[in-house]
């Protein structure tokens, strides 16, 4: 069947638009069907929307700073990737309306976060103080806190 | 050092459910953060040395398979995690500490310090996608609940680049439409897919010149919608591909039978009996071979050993196999040995 507004390309699409008395079908080409607006022209993923969305020029970007991992807003805009997991509540208000962008959606309704023992965090927490304590020669500390890494099931703790 | 792959063979050619002779495998992957690290652009060299003791320890009490640091392997041994589908082409490339968890069936891998903290993948032959997000999921757990993920009540898991964010999950299904290459519709129904925000590429090879006429298909967003609404999207988008592809197969008995069973019996002639045989040309041999036994035209030849020789024959696979490093000359030479052998005695392996 031929696309019904330029008689010419063969139909890809059929559109239906269902008025309170009666319902019309259209059978369109992808062309036609894109001038209409009903298909974008190009479908642009995720990832090119985002790349699109960060070239945009906001006023004040180069001020924000995340305070966990240094990462600037300008920064962000430069490589598209978050620093940290602070830095998605540093960007808001940007962030909420490029996600709604990328993902039609800015509303995660998936998975929970299953609470955990946070045992990244101690073990993080935990190599930070036998460093500080090795340099301040504390032998007796440093020796208390491998045991507990070891509790932890890390070895290796130099 | 990996040895050789053939523990890793049966997780790759086993085959299930529905329409196996279109839907050659199924694949989930998850990203995942911890919450106490940097991310990828912010880490430096002792994070990343940290993220590995980390999941290394949760590894060793939790969970049953081997752990890989990628520093320590070979060349050819990437490669093959690579043909395997276990590990990403951008993992081999990084310069940080990386390692990959591989379990003990073959089927699930975890990609460490990749773009995210943790990618946790699965795969399996056929349409698979629920049996295998479950494991996925088991193994995310023993994760979340050791090292705490990042995590947010609107964004859901956080992750390195906003397009992952919320589930941070992707599904993908491997298929086989050599009938919508034929009849050249292949375009517009991939066009199709991807209007409707999915993404559609070829496995190997790009454009005009996919070769073995396989292609993956594969949700797009990751926010907005429940991991089973992303994986019941891709599993309905493969059954209306199906139907089509059906179709065109169809199509192609009515209007070109001889030419068909031709070209598929000519191809698992070579097969059967070629001296050399190279990484391009077994793709479209395969493919004649796999249209063949979809069509019904060849019946004692299973779709898993397709599976298999698909794998096992690309480049650095067939070394590891063979447990040498070959130059391309005899690595052909090899390749036509193992396909023959197979084919002609499909009990043993050689």
């Amino acid at each position: 069947m031929l696309c019904d507004d330029c008689k010419k390309n063969p139909a890809t699409i059929i559109f239906k638009e269902v008025l309170p008395d009666r319902t019309v079908e259209l059978h369109l080409c992808d062309e036609c069907a894109a001038k209409r607006g009903l298909i974008s022209a190009k479908k642009m993923s995720p990832l090119e929307v985002l790349h699109k969305l960060l070239k945009e020029k906001g006023a004040r970007d180069a001020e924000v700073i995340c305070p966990v991992c240094y990462l600037s807003l300008a920064e962000f805009k430069r490589s598209g990737r978050f620093g940290c997991s602070h830095c998605i509540n540093t960007f808001e208000p940007y962030i909420k309306t490029l996600v709604k962008k990328i993902h039609n959606s800015d509303k995660h309704i998936g998975r929970k976060l299953v609470p955990g023992r946070k045992r990244g965090i101690e073990i993080y927490k935990l190599r930070e103080e036998l460093k500080k304590a090795l340099e301040r020669e504390a032998y007796e500390e440093a020796a208390r806190i491998r045991d507990q890494l070891k509790d932890y099931g890390v070895e290796d703790v130099g | 050092m990996l040895d050789n792959i053939r523990w890793l063979i049966p997780a790759q050619k086993d085959n299930q459910g529905e329409n196996p002779e279109i839907i050659v495998s199924s694949r989930i992957r998850v990203a995942r953060n911890l919450d106490s690290i940097p991310f990828e652009i912010k880490m430096k060299n002792d994070d990343a040395l940290r993220l590995l003791e980390l999941t290394r320890s949760v590894i060793k009490q939790r969970l049953k398979g081997k752990f890989y640091e990628l520093q320590k392997l070979t060349p050819l041994e990437k490669e093959s995690l690579l043909e395997c589908h276990l590990i990403s082409p951008g993992f081999i490339k990084k310069d940080s500490p990386v390692g990959v968890f591989i379990n003990d069936k073959g089927n699930i891998s975890v990609m460490i310090n990749e773009e995210d903290h943790l990618r946790i993948q699965g795969l399996s032959g056929g349409l698979n996608l629920v049996n295998i997000s479950e494991q996925v999921f088991d193994v995310e757990e023993v994760f979340g609940k050791e090292l705490g993920y990042a995590f947010s009540e609107n964004y859901g898991f956080l992750t390195s680049c906003p397009t992952n964010l919320g589930t941070g999950l992707r599904a993908s299904v491997i298929l086989h439409l050599p009938g919508l290459v034929f009849t050249n519709e292949v375009d517009k129904v991939l066009k199709g897919a991807v209007q409707i925000g999915m993404a559609v590429r070829g496995i190997y090879g790009e454009g005009s010149e996919i070769k073995g006429s396989l292609f993956q298909i594969s949700n797009q967003y990751t926010l907005g919608l429940k991991e089973e609404e992303l994986i019941e999207q891709i599993i309905k988008l493969t059954h209306m591909i199906i139907d089509i592809e059906l179709k065109a197969r169809d199509v192609i008995l009515k209007k070109a039978r001889y030419e068909f069973e031709d070209k598929v019996f000519r191809s698992l002639g070579v097969l059967k009996s070629a001296r050399i045989i190279s990484t391009d040309e077994v793709l479209n041999l395969l493919s004649a071979l796999r249209f063949g036994i979809g069509m019904g035209l060849i019946k004692d030849i299973p779709l898993d050993l397709v599976n298999e020789l698909l794998i096992v024959s690309r480049p650095a696979n067939i070394q590891l196999y063979y447990g040498v490093v070959l130059e391309e000359y005899e690595r052909d030479i090899r390749r036509a040995e193992y396909i023959r052998n197979r084919l002609n005695n499909p009990e043993s392996h050689t």
